[in-house]
Formats: structure tokens, sequence, C-alpha cells
């Protein structure tokens, strides 16, 4: 039975409408794929230098057991947010004659099938059979594969135990992510250290190696918890997560701007209500640590700005990037009801330069704790935002008019492809590769200021011209919108 | 005359699904479409809203050709379909929005819906779900409200007693014939229904496969008529 399942959800996969797009986004999104796939590899196996780079005055295998803990922390926050529960897969099995043990069976088979949990794999595995044997021997490195994988399965069950009781809410993962950032702080300044603790485990598995049965125990136990709640409630409109009563929200910030504003906050609404939205909201706060990647010193004292300039676009203006590239599908679904009713498209596409107005400013601000890395920074990140709202997002919306894949926002996020196009990968470069082409010339002659300054300039008077741009792209919409409700209505 | 249709074509392909060479609807008529599926009533409808592009020909609002002026849309309402509905708001936000549309205050939008309360059923207003989460029959009835509240002179409703209620179809029928009496409302009609097309409107016209094959004024045998065409 469990085959059969299975091989249901394999058709699922393979044959759900969101996959037949286009063969050149498959292709992209293989080469993403991919390319995770081999960083993970990279990471793992290069762990013990990464590990010396990271902590250079450190036992290697201490820092090994020290990010364990740190890593599954932050797994199971991440778990929270974006690993799906396999529920409404089986809606139709429940009224056939398929025992309960079964289908619950199916559902725990199911779960573990999560990019979750293959990453702990390429991780942690290289650096246990590599490093970890050659220090203590076989049945040492055994107990801490187990002990590892015991981890990622209780965090795995955990995880979807805590969203089955929709006692999970994303503030909750905010809040995490920053007890684990402020821990990592003190553990900077040597007030508490996690990793100390994390080590202790660790090193009295490798002492007492049957010790580390004790996280299998507790995986197998949060296993039955769940398996438990399961039997107890599997009804259709329990098992997907419960509902809260829903209100209706006034954004009063918005009225000042009339019509545009009231269309603002009716899409303010779709962000916020929708997973697939919300999580695109959530990946870009994660993008604010981007800039530590782009920002080293050496590039900072040069005064390198285009080498910096790329993650200063990419993170400041992610709010537009991320929501721009879908621009319109957000809207597919109610897309006829938008033009026939008595909406000025004028207004229409004032209102989405007014959001990403606001989110790019929001995302900006914070990221100004950059300053602290150097003042510097606040320049390039000011001249990025000119550039962010001034012109990418006439880019965005000009482009938006030649997006004709509907998108059923209500469908969940993690590997939903739908309504992605050749379009939206297209969109990085003339967006990222236009400030970088203005500002070269000035850093090659050595003139980085003035290189910023002129980038800035372009922005600022793209800005001024936005009454223009939004008649120009206004103009543009009237004469696409025929064909872009064509595509939504499919 | 409200509406004028003028050598109007629709083709996809090789395939013609609407094909009037000559339509006109006066002010004040209740208009019912009737036709198998495929008969073009949807697509007739859309590109009176200026959804879709027709192949050929124009539809004349108010003697204004709808593709090149909006101005219809300020006496205008329609419900197709949930495809226009904004299924991510609660309904009370949904009419404060369509509301404000036509310059309704929140106050105004609450006062109309107050003489609704019998056709919602104590169902739709307050219950704390977004319109996705409401069945298809209390979608359709928050659809059609909110194109009623708009106070139109023209209303275009694609199959509004398809998932209705019994109560609530003899409901709409009544408030369409009061709202025609009173106002002066011109409404256009689908529907596969034809005890209810016989009922409220004054005006049958039959499609197959885009072209008008009939097109009469309701008396008694109209029904007997159409019961003869669709069972042949």
């Amino acid at each position: 039975m469990l085959v059969t399942f299975l091989s249901h959800q394999r058709k699922a996969f393979w044959r759900s409408r969101n996959r037949s797009g286009s063969l050149a986004a498959q292709i992209v999104l293989g080469f993403f794929m991919l390319y995770f796939l081999v960083v993970a590899l990279g990471v793992g196996f290069g762990m013990s230098h990464v590990l010396l780079q990271t902590f250079p005055d450190q036992d290697i295998i201490k820092s090994f057991n020290g990010i364990i803990l740190y890593y599954f922390a932050f797994d199971f926050l991440m778990r929270l947010q974006l690993q799906d529960l396999p529920t409404l897969s089986v809606i139709p099995y429940l009224h056939l004659k398929i025992p309960r043990q079964k289908i619950i069976g199916f559902l725990n088979v199911k779960a573990l099938f999560s990019a979750f949990n293959l990453w702990p794999f390429f991780l942690f595995l290289p650096f246990c059979l590599t490093n970890i044997e050659s220090v203590y021997g076989i049945l040492v490195t055994l107990m801490y594969i187990i002990s590892v994988l015991s981890i990622m399965i209780f965090n795995n069950y955990l995880a979807l135990y805590v969203k089955r009781r929709s006692i999970s809410n994303v503030w909750y993962t905010v809040i995490g992510l920053a007890i684990i950032a402020s821990c990592a702080a003190l553990e900077y300044y040597k007030l508490i250290s996690i990793m100390n603790f994390s080590d202790v485990i660790f090193r009295t598995i490798a002492t007492h190696p049957y010790l580390g049965f004790v996280f299998s125990i507790l995986a197998f136990g949060i296993f039955k918890l769940n398996s438990a709640y399961l039997r107890k409630n599997l009804y259709a409109e329990e098992l997907s997560s419960a509902d809260e009563k829903k209100a209706s929200t006034d954004y009063a910030f918005l009225n000042r701007f009339g019509r545009v504003g009231e269309l603002a906050a009716l899409e303010l609404k779709l962000i916020l209500r929708h997973k697939r939205s919300r999580t695109a909201l959530f990946m870009g706060f994660l993008f604010l640590f981007y800039g530590f990647i782009f920002y080293k010193q050496p590039a900072i004292a040069k005064n390198a700005f285009g080498q910096m300039m790329f993650g200063a676009i990419f993170m400041t203006g992610i709010s537009i990037i991320i929501y721009g590239q879908f621009m319109f599908a957000w809207q597919s679904t109610h897309f006829d009801g938008l033009l026939s009713n008595r909406i000025n498209f004028k207004d229409f596409i004032k209102a989405k330069f007014l959001l990403f107005t606001i989110g790019c400013t929001m995302i900006t601000l914070l990221a100004s704790f950059y300053g602290f890395l150097s003042p510097k920074l606040l320049l390039l990140h000011l001249t990025a935002y000119l550039y962010n709202i001034g012109f990418g997002t006439v880019v965005v919306m000009y482009l938006a008019n030649y997006n004709y894949k509907r998108l059923d926002i209500n469908k969940s996020t993690t590997f939903n492809y739908q309504g992605t196009g050749a379009n939206q990968w297209l969109l990085m470069f003339p967006y990222a590769l236009t400030p970088i082409l203005i500002y070269l010339p000035f850093g090659l002659l050595g003139l980085p200021y003035l290189g910023l300054i002129i980038v800035s300039a372009f922005g600022l008077i793209m800005l001024l011209m936005r009454g223009y741009w939004v008649n120009y792209i206004t103009r543009k919409f009237e004469q696409q919108r025929y064909k872009i409700a064509e595509g939504f209505r499919e | 005359m409200i509406l004028e249709v003028q050598n109007l074509t629709k083709v996809y392909g090789d395939k013609t699904v609407v094909s009037i060479p000559h339509l006109n609807i006066q002010a004040g008529e209740t208009v019912g479409l009737v036709g198998n599926n495929g008969a073009g009533k949807t697509t007739l409808f859309r590109i009176l809203l200026d959804l879709i592009r027709p192949s050929a020909g124009l539809i004349k609002s108010k003697g204004v050709h709808v593709m090149e002026s909006d101005t219809w849309k300020n006496y205008t309402a329609s419900y197709l379909d949930e495809g226009f509905l904004i299924d991510y708001l609660t309904p009370e936000e949904y009419f404060v929005f369509i509301g404000s549309l036509h310059d309704l205050s929140t106050a105004q939008v609450e006062e109309y819906l107050v003489q609704y309360a019998e056709f919602f059923n104590d169902e739709i207003l307050r219950r704390g779900k977004y319109i996705r989460d409401f069945s298809k029959g209390n979608q359709n009835k928050i659809g059609i409200a909110a194109a009623l509240m708009q106070n139109p002179e023209l209303l275009v409703l694609d199959e509004p007693f398809a998932n209705l209620d019994p109560t609530t179809q003899i409901r709409l029928k009544s408030l369409i014939k009061s709202l025609k009496g009173n106002n002066k409302m011109t409404t256009l009609i689908s529907s596969h229904d034809l005890n209810h097309v016989t009922d409220v409107c004054d005006r049958i016209i039959l499609l197959e496969k885009g072209i008008i094959i009939k097109d009469f004024l309701k008396d008694e045998n109209t029904r007997r008529e159409l019961e003869a065409y669709f069972s042949e």
C-alpha cells in the first residue's frame, strides 16, 4: 500500500500543472538546484578548512561539535516556516477501505521527503567519516552519525507537530532567529557559550558512545507523539492548520494617498494573507545578511564599490525584485474583476510604485546596520536605494506587462514554480548590470565617489521622471491587458 | 438604446465562438441569454466588459465604444465568476473596497448591506472568514450583492442562479424585478435554467455556437418553445 501511495505522489509531482513551465525555466531551475547541491557538498568536504578559517584558534573537533546545535536550531526555525504539511494529499484516500494506520504511516514517510532532510547528509557526514573517524575510531563515528540523523528526524517531526497544533506563527520564527543571533553575539563576546554546551554533549558521546541513542529515543518519542496526534485527528478539516478568526483590517497610513493608497492597501493584504508571498517577504529579510558575503574589509578599504554594488542593489531592492518578478500574476485569480471594476489603470500602476517605494525604503532603513562596518556603506546603500526606486521599479513594471503566466497564489510555496518563466530570470540582468556599468568607468579611473554620485543622480533623475514613466507604463498596460487577462484565465 | 453590437466576431484558431452582425438592447430591458455550453454567452459578456479583444466589430455602450473609453464602468456592474472576487479579503472588506470605487463611505456601505440581511441569511457578514473560504453559493451571493450595491444602470450576471439554494434563487429573482421597476435598470442574465430566465426576463436571446438563432419578447408560449428547442 505504501508503495502505491508513493507512486501516486510521484505522479502528482511530475504531472502537476505548474511543472509544465517552459523548458528554459526548468533548465535554469535545474542549475540552481545543482548549484546548491554542489555548495552543500563543497562545505561538507571542506568542513575542516571552513572551521579553521572561522575559528582559527580552536581545536577543529571542538568547533565542529560546537556548530551542530546551532545548525539544528536554525534548521528547526526554517522548517517551521518552509516545510509543508503533507496533509491534503491524503484526502482522496480517507473514505476508501484503507486502515487509518496505513494512512498515518504514509503521512509519516512522506514527511521525510524534504530538502531539510538532505542537507545534514552533505554537511556533516563527510567530516564525521574523515576527521572523527581518524581521531575516535569507527564506533564513535557511527554514533556521531546516528546522533546527527536522530536530531534531524527529531526536528522533522517536532516541526510538523508544532505546525499541526498550529501553535506556530511567523513571529515565533522571527523571535527565534533573534535569539539565535543574540546567542551568537554573546558567544562572540565570550559571555555565554552554546558552542561549549554543544561541544560537551558531543564529547560525552565520544567517551560514552551508547549515549548517542538518547537522541534516537527522543526522535522516536516525538515520532510517536506525532502519530498519536494524527490518529486522533485524521479529519481533513482538522489536519490542515486550524483557522483563526479573520478580521477586517484597515491600513490608516495608506489612506492619505487616496484611491492609490486604497489599491496599495489591497495589495498589502494580498501579500500578508498568502503563504507564498509571505515566504517571499520572509526571504527578503533573510537576504539582509547577504551583505556579509559582499562587504569584505579589503573591498571597503579600497572603496571598491563596483564589487559591492551588486550586493547593495540586491539587498535594498529585494522587495522590488522578488515581488516584481511575478507582477500582475499575484492578482491573476481576480484580474478580470480588477479590469471590469471602476478602477483607473493609472491609479492601479501608481499603487504598485507606491508599494515598491514603501518596501524598498523599509528594507534600506533596516540595512543601515551595515553602517557599523563602515559608514561608507551607507552612501553605497543610498545610491542603491535611489537606483532601485528610480529605475528598478520602472524595469520591473515594464517587464510585468509581458508576464502572462497565471499564478495560483493559494497553492503552497515550496517547489512551486508556477508562474515562473524565462522572463523572471532575465529580469536580473538589466536590473543589476545597469548601475554597475554606469559605475564602472569611474571606478576604473579611481573616482569611486564620483561614480556613486553619478549612479545616484541617474536614480534621482528617473525618480523625478516618475510621472512620465507611470504614463508610459499605463499606456503599455492598456495595450497588453487583454493578453495578460487571457493568460491569467487559464 | 443602451447597448449596440455591430458586426461582432470572436475567433479562436479556426473556430468562431461569437458572430453577431447586429443587436440592440434598450434601456430598462431585462434580457436573458440562453444556450448550451459553448454557445458564446460568457465570451459575449467578456467582450462587453472589455476583458477580451473581439476579432472584429465592436460593442457600443450608450453610444461609446467600450474599448475606447472607460466611462461605461461608471454605470455598469457585473459578476461573471469567482474570478471577479478578491478572495483574500473578508466580505466586509470587499464590499467597502467596491463601495469606495463608487465613492461610498464605509457607513454608506454598511447601511446598504442592512437591506440584504435576508438575502445573506446570516451566512456572509461577520463570519470571520476570507472570501476564498466560503462555499461557491455564498461566494456567488457576495459577488451579486457587490454588483447590485453599485446601483448600476446596466447589470451583467453570468449564471447567477447556479449554486444558489432555492430560497436565495427566489429572493434574487424578486430583487432583480424590483430594481428594474424602481431604477430603470437594464439587466443581462445568462442561465441554463429555463424556468428562472423566462420568469425574470422580458426578452430572450437564444444563442447557438456564437450565432443568435432566436430573439423574441417573452409571452406565455416562451417556456414551451425553449423546451422544444433544447429537447431536439
